[in-house]
């Protein structure tokens, strides 16, 4: 089976257009006291690709943890595909600035991970693992070790590995932030033909406005102390999204919109 | 942590002749030095013995009249086995101690003591207790090398990344997955080097328990031939024990490059070679979902 029926399968019992994520009064307060997420609110449809932007330190991590299960927040509920978050859950996969992976594992042995936690990996898996590698661009790499790769790349091994955990709601915390401008730019145009390839909802985490519009269906503007969300903001740029759509004046509109929100913040 | 060592000392490249040249005039230089400053009694012939001598006594104890070699083995058993019960100990409350905070907690104290006291000074009470046979020698050994072997083994295990561990988490890995496939991998280098200073500090303490009292062993040897002023056989023994730890590092060296492959990019080429030919049905399928461009 290919990665693509495998994720097809999962989403099978959610209607197009239904809330897979909703957030009701979010909060989360550290001991300090900090108020890392104040009141959030907000409710995420099936397939879509939101971006959450925010100066650093306004709980835009905190935030993708609590949505992840590893991190129960202080106050107010989250649902992920009608059942409340207590504890991580299959369809949910994280991804990180740092690519996370296992030195001594193979590339292939990396992106299989999600298989050996589960107890088994079989020649069906290591056959969908290898299509995900192809999917994501290391064709060849498969029996290469991380060290042996480029930051990019170690990059698309851990998006390969997201991909086979099965997960149908991906989380991503700047999952490119360290990466230079141009791999950046290449990941994200990737990162979505491979959501609108295999159907998934994402959160993608960023400081950068010019990525944030250019990425989301919808844009989460946050703000700090306390960390919640100012506003949420809609793009209303045709898919397949093109570089060209960036000198658009839905784009820069967009982006100022958002800037605007941020004000004194930035 | 981990005690530097002389191997992990950046050395440049060599320019003009090849290493071993070098090496070779060095040695012959520092030999030659030797050689004439007894030979033109800038020493005493009694105090420093020629390298000459030596070799004549080398020579003599271990090839013509096979004296030296049941005491080499003999130390060398007792190193063996002192390292293995040392290092046996050693991971084991490791272990324990990364995954079980109150026990780490516990036993934390001891572990301060067993640092700051002169762990050497235990050879004579570990004498008095076990007797003169090899036991008493593989117990200051084993009491000698647990220390660096629990603490990097600790301190391997404990600095897990955070990333990492959120990772397994999210994954939903169990307590026993995170260590099997997280920490202990992880760990592996810095418990590696942690045997690697063990099996030299085993060394010293199998010899310092044959000082102490022992009949047998290269540590006996040398403290009788001193002792009678025959030092052209001290130090031939002393040489035998220059070889038998350069030996003893050099197979830990080699079983740590295994251990711990990742490190060296001959073996990963090495291992994925290997791979490719297992896998070669697997790699040479073509169904990928989408023609796909060069990777960055
Ligand atoms: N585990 C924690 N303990 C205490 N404070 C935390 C913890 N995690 C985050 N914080 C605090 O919560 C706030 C939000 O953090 P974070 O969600 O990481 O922000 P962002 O990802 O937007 O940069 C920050 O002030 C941070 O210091
Ligand atoms: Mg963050």
């Amino acid at each position: 089976m290919t990665a693509q029926a495998k994720i097809h399968d999962l989403n099978g019992a959610s209607r197009e257009g239904a809330s897979i994520v909703t957030g009701h009064t979010v909060g989360m307060e550290f001991p300090g006291p900090v108020t890392a997420l104040h009141e959030a609110t907000f409710g995420i449809k099936k397939g879509e690709f939101i971006s959450l932007i925010g100066p650093s330190g306004c709980g835009k991590s905190t935030l993708l943890r609590i949505v992840a299960g590893l991190l129960k927040p202080t106050s107010g509920r989250v649902n992920v595909l009608g059942s409340p978050m207590v504890g991580p859950r299959p369809e949910i996969g994280m991804m990180f600035q740092k690519a996370t992976l296992l030195d001594w594992k193979s590339v292939l042995d990396n992106v299989l991970l999600p298989n050996t936690l589960a107890g088994s990996v079989t020649k069906a898996d290591r056959e969908r693992a290898v299509d995900l590698l192809h999917l994501v661009g290391l064709r060849g790499f498969e029996v290469a070790f991380p060290r042996q790769l480029s930051g990019g790349m170690q990059q698309r091994v851990a998006l390969a590995r997201l991909l086979n955990s099965g997960a149908e709601l991906l989380l991503l915390d700047e999952p490119f932030g360290a990466l230079d401008e141009f791999t950046r730019e290449r990941l994200n145009l990737e990162l979505m033909r491979i959501q609108s390839q295999i159907g998934a909802t994402i959160m993608f985490v960023t400081h950068n406005i010019q990525e944030a519009v250019f990425l989301a269906d919808r844009v989460f503007v946050m703000t700090p102390r306390p960390g919640r969300i100012a506003a949420e903001v809609e793009v209303a740029l045709p898919r397949p999204r093109t570089i060209e759509q960036m000198k658009s004046r839905e784009f820069t509109d967009t982006a100022f919109n958002i800037r605007d929100t941020l004000g004194g913040f930035i | 942590m981990t005690e530097p060592s002389i191997s992990d000392v950046p050395m440049e490249k060599p320019k003009g002749m090849p290493s071993w040249v070098q090496h070779l005039i060095v040695f012959a230089v520092f030999i030659a030095i030797w050689e004439a400053s007894v030979q033109f009694q800038w020493v005493s012939a009694l105090i420093l013995p020629s390298p000459f001598d030596v070799v004549v006594a080398w020579w003599d104890l271990a090839i013509v009249r096979k004296l030296i070699w049941d005491d080499f083995f003999v130390t060398l058993t007792e190193v063996l086995i002192g390292f293995g019960f040392g290092a046996a100990f050693g991971t084991v409350i490791a272990v324990f101690s990364a995954m079980q905070p109150t026990f780490r907690r516990l036993v934390s104290p001891y572990m301060v003591a067993l640092q700051v006291t002169p762990r050497i000074a235990v050879a004579p009470i570990i004498v008095a207790w076990l007797g003169f046979g090899m036991e008493p020698k593989i117990a200051i050994a084993a009491i000698i090398c647990f220390f660096p072997i629990f603490i990097n083994t600790l301190t391997g295990l404990m600095q897990v990344d955070e990333d990492r561990m959120e990772m397994f988490a999210s994954l939903r890995a169990s307590r026993w997955q995170v260590f099997r496939h997280l920490q202990l991998p992880g760990a592996m280098p810095v418990i590696m080097a942690g045997y690697k200073t063990g099996i030299s500090l085993a060394l010293i303490g199998a010899i310092v328990g044959e000082f102490v009292s022992a009949s047998v062993g290269i540590g006996v040897l040398i403290q009788r031939f001193s002792f009678q002023l025959l030092l052209p056989q001290a130090f031939a023994c002393l040489i035998m024990l220059t070889v038998m730890g350069l030996t003893l590092y050099g197979a830990a060296s080699l079983v740590d490059r295994h251990v711990v492959f990742w490190k060296h990019d001959a073996l990963l080429a090495k291992i994925s070679r290997r791979l490719r030919t297992r896998y070669a049905d697997l790699l040479s399928r073509d169904r990928s979902v989408q023609a796909v461009k060069e990777p960055v």
